[in-house]
């Protein structure tokens, strides 16, 4: 069983990166604009301490970590998740989710491995880029920072799959609106800068409601020696939303069922 | 009176080869081969005032691109084109107040709202008259029983209804002539009825009708004048009577056998494919016997299954033109 | 006189049209009311942040800095534009030829969508998120001078119209007409000052800028309506930068309708 999910995710990836073979300009182009429009908000933060100012007790290349695991977080969670959405969307709009579901396999296994996309490995990578240089500005980090630092980052990514599946879930009620994922995205801004400048209430907020900190902030703590019990605490939040989406998308392939049936 | 005059029309189309592997695409980024397309060449008619014309043609023939020169939204490479006294790709601004257009696949009409918002929309556009716009469009949805039709949004519209909103749109403006890109493409048997006896109350009113189709149908039951372009060249360009006095009474009788037969042989019938023992496509002429009595005597001969009876092809009619004219 | 009541006709046709076919996507804009306010406020936080411990950065203080993000994204609302969009999918699926066929330009009913459009805008995005920052934000939502903003908020309307239609107009040329949008995209989100006041940029840059089109859009309106404007270290009263503003306005729909004009040859010679 694992094993056919294995080789039909394979397939899927190959599938994908044969596409953008295809479409080689746009793949460049999708990916070169991809990386810019999302390092706009490094940009904003040089220009801040290049203006002679700066968050209180960050140094930039502090600053400048948390924003390169937040690129390379959103980059991973938009190569494997981001796909859902929009898939599930056209499929609804056109009525054809029914090719989804009669698939032998689960629909939404077969959904996210089926819209794999690569347009995004750009943004991995030059978060990556970003990630080393930050890093090499930065102190000694131990192996158990490094460890700490995979766990709160896979937990980051885990919040991106949840929203993904929660905006995909939500379109089957809110038909067609392009403009949902707008609306996760101004929420996940808040990942993206040192917590501490917000008010507390916030900083509650985007550790255990919707733990957007932990997209960017807490996995870049723990490599500045920081991470703290706050920021562990905060994983089983990450559990709960990506355990929600899948539930809730679930549901809702149920329901459609039920209502199409 | 002659309302459309054309004379030598020709156009002709450069497009540059582009090849589809990555290094074909650097190379043609440098040095390119130019291909050059007669779409049209050659092509003179004229068309009289309060007559429906019939342009008829296979797929990119030329059709499509001949009406769009006449109605000024293309240059013609050379040639002569004058229409109720317009130069329509020279006068285009003034030229398109007068005259309406139908294009099958491209639709005026905004999706998401009820057609009557888009007629409005024309209305100013056009600056038609309040009093004028009232009267038209009373008149035009009467004739198309569209009452209800046109509060609805357009998204939930079939085919058929939003094809009428089209046709009521581009005669807001009482055009003088109106041009038809495949009019009734895609439509069902009624709905097709409708539009064909709408454009012959319009053409009772008045209105000269230009209409391209590859529907053989279309031209039969609307078209006094036949036009017939192949290849971007004018083979054919009469009365309706004539080119059916050309052809003969045609028809194509395909046929399924519920048991083989050694051969069909009949008088006035032509077998001219024969997929198996069980299909046969034949060619029937109908100028000695009528279709009952050739189904009568096919029924006789051998047990079928299935029959079903066409109109010549429109490959089919362009070679019986060439054998007759040329 | 006759021809101006014609124009004005039209503008309110397509415009009614344009909201009553918008009106189905309200809740679409509707989003703004949530989204605005949120990068807001995060933007709050980042600037009072920067600022504890200075009262001044780059000739601009905290509050003015909170009215410029405020009304950049509120003006935003008002001048949004997708006149690019709208001519390539014309362009691609060959509907432009209706409008060949209509006695219109093209340009003029793109801006009577525009402004039927930005109406819709208007109630429900605007208005809302006006209450949201005045009331509940409580940023200074009062022009240094009504007539000057006005007039370069408008200036700012056309000038993002004709710039994007321009950029639509290539879809006459080119099969691949989107990579040059999103390029053209990013470069107005980045040097419009929708980021960031344009005076936070390097001197070289802030003095390319001064000669480029993108500031227009937003910078511009928003420096007017705080009552300064400076650039490159450059300062320019108001009333001759809107005059400067309206020369650039004039200037892009000239450039607009040189490319238009052969646009359309080049669509009348080949029918693309």
């Amino acid at each position: 069983m694992l094993k056919k999910y294995i080789e039909i995710y394979r397939e899927c990836i190959k599938i994908s990166i044969s596409t953008a073979m295809t479409y080689r300009f746009n793949f460049i182009l999708d990916n070169f604009i991809m990386l810019v429009s999302n390092t706009l908000f490094p940009l904003v933060t040089l220009l801040i301490y290049g203006s002679g100012a700066e968050f209180p007790n960050w140094s930039l290349y502090e600053v400048l970590l948390i924003q390169a695991v937040f690129t390379m977080s959103t980059g991973v969670a938009n190569i494997f998740f981001s796909g859902v959405l929009w898939a599930t969307m056209r499929h609804i709009i056109e009525g054809s989710l029914e090719i989804a579901l009669i698939k032998p396999v689960n629909c939404l296994f077969f959904l996210i491995a089926s819209t794999v996309e690569f347009s995004s490995l750009s943004l991995f990578l030059g978060g990556g880029v970003m990630f080393a240089i930050a890093l090499s500005h930065i102190g000694p980090v131990s192996i158990l920072m490094v460890l700490q630092f995979l766990v709160l980052f896979m937990s980051g990514v885990c919040v991106m799959m949840g929203i993904s599946l929660i905006m995909a879930a939500t379109s089957f009620k809110w038909v067609g609106n392009s403009r949902l994922p707008e609306i996760f995205d101004s929420i996940k801004y808040f990942g993206r800068y040192p917590q501490n400048i917000f008010h507390k209430t916030i900083s509650g907020f985007t550790s255990f409601i919707i733990p957007v900190a932990m997209i960017g902030y807490f996995p870049a703590a723990a490599l500045l020696g920081e991470a703290n019990g706050t920021a562990f605490i905060a994983i089983l939040p990450c559990f709960v939303f990506t355990m929600g989406g899948i539930f809730l998308f679930r549901h809702m392939i149920r329901l459609y069922e039920g209502v199409g049936g | 009176m002659a309302i459309i005059d054309v004379r030598n029309l020709t156009k002709t189309y450069y497009t540059y080869r582009r090849g589809s592997s990555f290094s074909d695409t650097i190379k043609s980024f440098f040095r390119r081969e130019r291909t050059c397309v007669n779409a049209v060449h050659n092509v003179s008619f004229q068309v009289d005032e309060g007559q429906i014309t019939g342009i008829l043609g296979p797929n990119g023939a030329g059709k499509s691109t001949t009406i769009k020169m006449l109605t000024g939204t293309l240059y013609p490479t050379s040639g002569h084109i004058s229409v109720m006294g317009y130069t329509p790709f020279r006068d285009r601004n003034t030229y398109v107040n007068h005259i309406g257009a139908v294009f099958g696949q491209k639709s005026q009409l905004v999706w998401d709202i009820p057609p009557v918002d888009s007629f409005q929309m024309n209305k100013a556009i056009y600056s038609i008259p309040e009093k004028e716009y009232r009267n038209t469009l009373k008149e035009l949805i009467g004739m198309f029983e569209l009452e209800d039709i046109i509060e609805k949004p357009t998204r939930v519209l079939s085919l058929g209804e939003r094809m009428k909103c089209e046709f009521v749109m581009a005669m807001l403006h009482k055009p003088k002539i109106v041009f038809l890109d495949e009019p009734t493409i895609g439509l069902d048997v009624i709905a097709k009825q409708k539009i064909r006896s709408f454009i012959r109350e319009m053409n009772r009113q008045g209105v000269t009708f230009i209409l391209t189709t590859h529907d053989l149908e279309d031209v039969e039951q609307l078209a006094r004048k036949v036009i017939i372009i192949n290849h971007g060249q004018k083979v054919f360009d009469d009365t309706l009577q004539k080119l059916k006095m050309n052809l003969g009474a045609k028809k194509i009788i395909r046929l399924v056998l519920a048991k083989p037969v050694a051969e069909i042989k009949l008088e006035g019938i032509k077998v001219i494919d024969r997929n198996s023992d069980f299909e046969y496509t034949l060619e029937v002429n109908l100028e000695n016997s009528s279709i009952n009595e050739i189904i009568k005597r096919l029924s006789e001969m051998c047990e079928f299954s299935d029959i079903s009876i066409k109109e010549l092809p429109m490959e089919k009619i362009i070679t019986e033109i060439y054998k007759t004219t040329v | 006189m006759n021809f101006l009541v014609k124009k004005l006709k039209v503008i309110k046709a397509v415009a009614l049209v344009t909201y009553k076919e918008w009106s189905a996507y309200r809740t679409h804009s509707m989003v703004s009311i949530f989204v605005g306010p949120v990068y807001f406020i995060v933007q709050y936080y980042i600037w009072t942040a920067v600022y504890s411990g200075k009262t001044s950065l780059n000739g601009m203080e905290l509050s003015e800095m909170l009215t410029y993000f405020g009304i950049t994204t509120l003006i935003g609302y008002i001048t949004m534009d997708f006149a690019d969009w709208n001519l390539q999918m014309l362009v691609r699926t060959g509907k432009f030829l209706t409008f060949a066929l209509r006695p219109i330009h093209h340009r003029f009913f793109a801006l009577s969508q525009k402004i039927g459009h930005r109406i819709l805008g208007l109630f429900f995005e605007f208005i809302p998120c006006l209450f949201i920052f005045g009331f509940i934000f409580k940023i200074n939502l009062s022009p240094a001078n009504y007539g000057w903003t006005i007039i370069s908020v408008v200036l700012a309307f056309l000038m993002n119209l004709y710039l994007n239609y321009t950029i639509g107009l290539t879809a006459f040329w080119l099969v691949q007409a989107t990579g040059v949008r999103r390029v053209y995209l990013l470069l107005q989100s980045i040097f419009s000052g929708g980021l960031v006041p344009l005076v936070f940029f390097p001197k070289i840059l802030q003095k390319l800028l001064l000669f480029l089109p993108f500031q227009y859009v937003s910078y511009v309106p928003a420096m007017v309506f705080i009552g300064r404007y400076t650039l490159a270290g450059v300062s320019i009263p108001i009333p001759q930068i809107v005059g400067l503003q309206a020369i650039a306005v004039v200037v892009t729909a000239l450039i607009s309708e040189i490319v238009y004009r052969s646009s359309m040859k080049r669509f009348t010679g080949v029918g693309a």
